[in-house]
């Protein structure tokens, strides 16, 4: 130590190993950016060179049309920004509270009907009443449709969280709840003072599922939020903009459709580089939270 | 404990009741009681007299992308105007966007939501299913009274191909003509240099004008197509008499019905020397270098190609060729592009289903009888048409010479029209546009007319269910081996087409054949009685 830093002895072996890993987890890196440099790089290519060339990782003709065109209604895509965000902000800041409370409940040994609860819980997650009835009971019996709480609610509470919450509270012992309650702590005080700070990792690690499950969701958006709502959220925006261009060009079977003017190659991908950039940029200042959360919970739970 | 015991038993029997209910609920998901019972609440309408007194919003689901420059909105309120003063009532229009379209569709319907007036298609919409799930307000007695302009013109035939069980529906888009039959697109110019002066009639037809493309026409691929386009069902058409039937088995048709004298047969041309023909046909257009190497990954565009003067073929329905014509005679002056339809070599050409469009009536409609007297303004009254159709005379369009053609200040991105209303259009009020190939009529359409034969399967209703798994391997197995083979790229085509067809074995053809064959022999009686 002090002044000359100690150095491990290295042999071959161990060199190669590391050789390789890094070669490896390189190559993967790689693999995992390809694609997002092929969708920026066709992103500005001028149409007629996509028509000819296809996609490439480096524009031939440079063009910023797409651009362009997708900035002509920039309100749409930021406000499909502010709908997934507060979605996402809402979803699991809820979502977090209510599976930690349902884990911690289900977890207490003086909670007579933990077990059937608990029961009742995994059984949903075996068998699904199909999308028909799920269907019904948002749109018929809550009268959720284009109701942004059909969106939300769905994803609050996930049995497969709730069980693991339950697991990871099982690592604190029931005495500290008990000593608390002699000196006259209530439930909630228990849980917000004792319980939650007690299993922050386990909360972080929760909350980046719920979070990620919320920013990437556009199947409910897609069933329970209509075109006449101004503000959808961002992937349902990016999900049409795509697909609907597809379909309209590859369907015979709805050989009524006039093939108008669709969004060209070059608009989807500029579209999905609008939608995705913001998030790249900001990801990397968040990303070491996100891993710490994940490995304590593994190393815990 | 006991106690607890006993609560989780109850719980759990009461779970699987629940369970079992809701996953046999999805087959008759006949939701908010029985829909025949939702009378109308006027005992009035006897009283002869319509009583219109209450103003009303009737809703019409349309498929499509909603318009996002506000040009339709515009055109509605206008209908609106009308519709306020004729019938007391509002119209809006309800999207089901592209993106995921038939699960929406279908979960609409299924939902019991009151929906009044309906897209309908029986050939791709599943109408005769939803029918079948009591998802339609049957129209016998409502139509003469609030739609008599509708019932009065659709004739008696084409009502019995609108019923289900014995009652009518939908109300059927019969009085348009539109020509849906596939075909290739070539140059009329290259061709001449050619030395084809003919229209082309068969397939060598197009051979023999591409090697000429391939020989003559320097950095142009002769068809650049790309390999999400089969061309089997053409073959199909053109060289056998088979029909095709109403059910997709994905990429390529694996089952049609003989002919014309023997329709409810089922074969199928895959397990024929039909498909070895194809194979080796298209083996050798691949070798001749026709389209590209890479053409089962390959994305281009072939349409922006055509008009880029890059490739010399292009494959699609009739009505595409129409408004292609225009656009080519702008961007590639004198390229005179013509059309060799399938059906031109066997004159095998059944007509569109006349129930390919339609409007239905929702069982749950609030306002039955208000939705149909709408209707029957959309369908008949010629103001409320062009507006639907065409958006406003002045912005969208103008007439010129018994033409519509676009205003000086048209601009198309702020002023692009589009209700996709395929609910009951007709040719008396359609007025003909300049972007439309003006003598598709006394060309394409007389030629059709000569052959052309009543669609024999309108009233066909295909149920899946017993073949459901099959079915779906079956289309597996084309999307997976049929690309390569219609591109020649599967090398020795007999030996291509052995190894499809015994996957296609595997996959539960012999059972979907046997089932095919029982429902269009029930079908059968059920036509011929």
């Amino acid at each position: 130590m002090g002044t000359t830093r100690t150095k491990i002895r290295s042999d071959v072996s161990s060199n190669l190993v590391r050789g390789f890993g890094y070669a490896f987890i390189g190559v993967f890196g790689l693999i995992c950016l390809l694609p997002f440099l092929l969708v920026v790089g066709t992103s500005l290519t001028s149409e007629s060179s996509i028509a000819r060339n296809g996609f490439n990782f480096w524009p031939r003709d440079f063009s910023t049309f797409a651009y362009k065109i997708v900035f002509e209604n920039p309100d749409l895509i930021i406000g499909a920004y502010w709908v997934t965000f507060g979605i996402t902000i809402v979803g699991t800041a809820a979502g977090l509270f209510l599976v930690a409370m349902t884990g911690y409940a289900l977890q207490r040994p003086d909670f007579q009907y933990r077990n059937g609860i608990s029961f009742i819980i995994y059984f949903t997650t075996l068998f699904s009443g199909g999308l028909v009835p799920f269907y019904l009971l948002i749109t018929q019996y809550l009268n959720l449709k284009d109701n942004y709480l059909a969106v939300l609610l769905p994803g609050l509470m996930t049995p497969f969280l709730i069980i693991m919450m339950k697991s990871f509270v099982r690592s604190i012992p029931h005495a500290i709840t008990e000593s608390a309650k002699i000196d006259g702590a209530g439930d909630f005080r228990i849980f917000i003072r004792l319980i939650l700070p007690m299993t922050t990792p386990a909360l972080a690690t929760i909350g980046l599922f719920i979070a990620i499950g919320y920013w990437n969701e556009w199947y409910h958006s897609m069933l329970f939020l209509s075109p006449d709502m101004q503000y959808r959220p961002l992937q349902l925006f990016l999900y049409t903009v795509i697909t609907s261009a597809d379909f309209i060009r590859s369907s015979s079977a709805a050989s009524n459709v006039e093939l108008r003017d669709l969004p060209l190659e070059s608009m989807k991908m500029a579209t999905a580089v609008v939608a995705t950039g913001p998030v790249i940029l900001f990801y990397p200042f968040v990303q070491r939270y996100f891993i710490k959360g994940i490995t304590v919970g593994a190393v815990k739970g | 404990m006991k106690k607890f015991k006993r609560i989780s038993v109850l719980l759990l029997a009461m779970v699987l009741v629940i369970g079992l209910a809701a996953c046999s609920g999805n087959k008759k998901a006949n939701v908010g009681g029985n829909a025949a019972n939702s009378e109308s609440k006027k005992p009035s309408a006897e009283a002869g007299a319509i009583d219109t007194s209450e103003f009303v919003k009737i809703s019409y689901v349309i498929l499509g992308d909603k318009p996002k420059n506000g040009q339709f909105d515009a055109a509605l309120k206008e209908v609106n105007k009308i519709m306020k003063e004729k019938i007391n009532a509002e119209l809006e229009w309800k999207w089901v966007e592209w993106a995921d379209w038939q699960t929406k569709y279908n979960l609409l319907l299924a939902s019991g939501e009151a929906i009044d007036l309906i897209t309908i298609g029986t050939d791709w919409l599943d109408t005769w299913g939803n029918a079948q799930r009591g998802a339609f307000k049957n129209l016998d007695d409502l139509l003469p009274k609030y739609a008599p302009q509708t019932w009065e013109s659709i004739p008696p035939e084409n009502w019995a191909q609108s019923k289900y069980d014995g009652k009518i529906v939908l109300i059927p888009e019969d009085a348009y003509t539109q020509w849906v039959n596939h075909g290739f697109f070539y140059r009329g110019d290259w061709a001449k240099e050619a030395g084809i002066t003919d229209p082309i009639k068969d397939w060598d037809g197009m051979e023999k004008y591409m090697q000429f493309v391939k020989d003559n026409k320097q950095g142009v691929i002769p068809w650049d197509s790309q390999g999400g386009t089969s061309t089997f069902g053409g073959w199909v058409q053109s060289y056998t008499g088979n029909l095709e039937l109403p059910l997709s088995t994905g990429y390529l048709p694996v089952f049609a019905s003989k002919s014309e004298d023997e329709k409810y047969t089922v074969v199928s041309p895959v397990f024929e020397d039909t498909m070895i023909n194809f194979a080796a046909k298209m083996k050798s257009w691949a070798d001749k270098g026709f389209w590209r190497e890479d053409v089962l990954n390959y994305k281009g565009d072939t349409r922006t190609l055509l008009k880029g003067g890059l490739t010399g073929v292009d494959q699609h329905h009739t009505q595409t060729f129409a408004t292609l014509r225009v656009d080519m005679d702008r961007e590639q002056p004198g390229s005179e592009l013509q059309m060799y339809p399938f059906s031109r070599t066997s004159g095998n050409l059944p007509e569109l289903s006349i129930t390919h469009g339609g409007t239905s009536l929702g069982a749950h409609s609030k306002n039955p009888e208000r939705a149909l007297m709408a209707y029957d303004l959309i369908r008949n009254d010629e103001k409320v048409y062009r507006l639907l159709n065409y958006g406003i005379e002045g912005v969208q369009y103008e007439i010129k010479d018994g033409k519509r053609v676009r205003p000086a200040s048209y601009d198309p991105k702020q002023h692009e029209f589009y209700s996709d209303f395929w609910g009951g259009r007709v040719d008396k009020l359609e007025i003909p546009s300049d972007t439309t190939w003006d003598q598709v009529e006394e060309t394409l359409y007389a030629e059709y007319d000569k052959i052309k034969k009543t669609y024999a399967y309108g009233q066909f209703v295909f149920d899946k269910t017993p073949i459901e798994a099959e079915f779906a391997a079956i289309s597996q197995v084309t999307g997976e081996m049929g690309p390569a083979i219609t591109y020649g790229k599967a090398g020795d085509p007999v030996k291509a087409v052995e190894a499809f067809r015994a996957k296609l074995k595997a996959a539960g053809y012999d059972k979907i054949m046997a089932e095919l064959q029982k429902q269009l022999d029930a079908y059968k009686k059920l036509i011929e009685g």
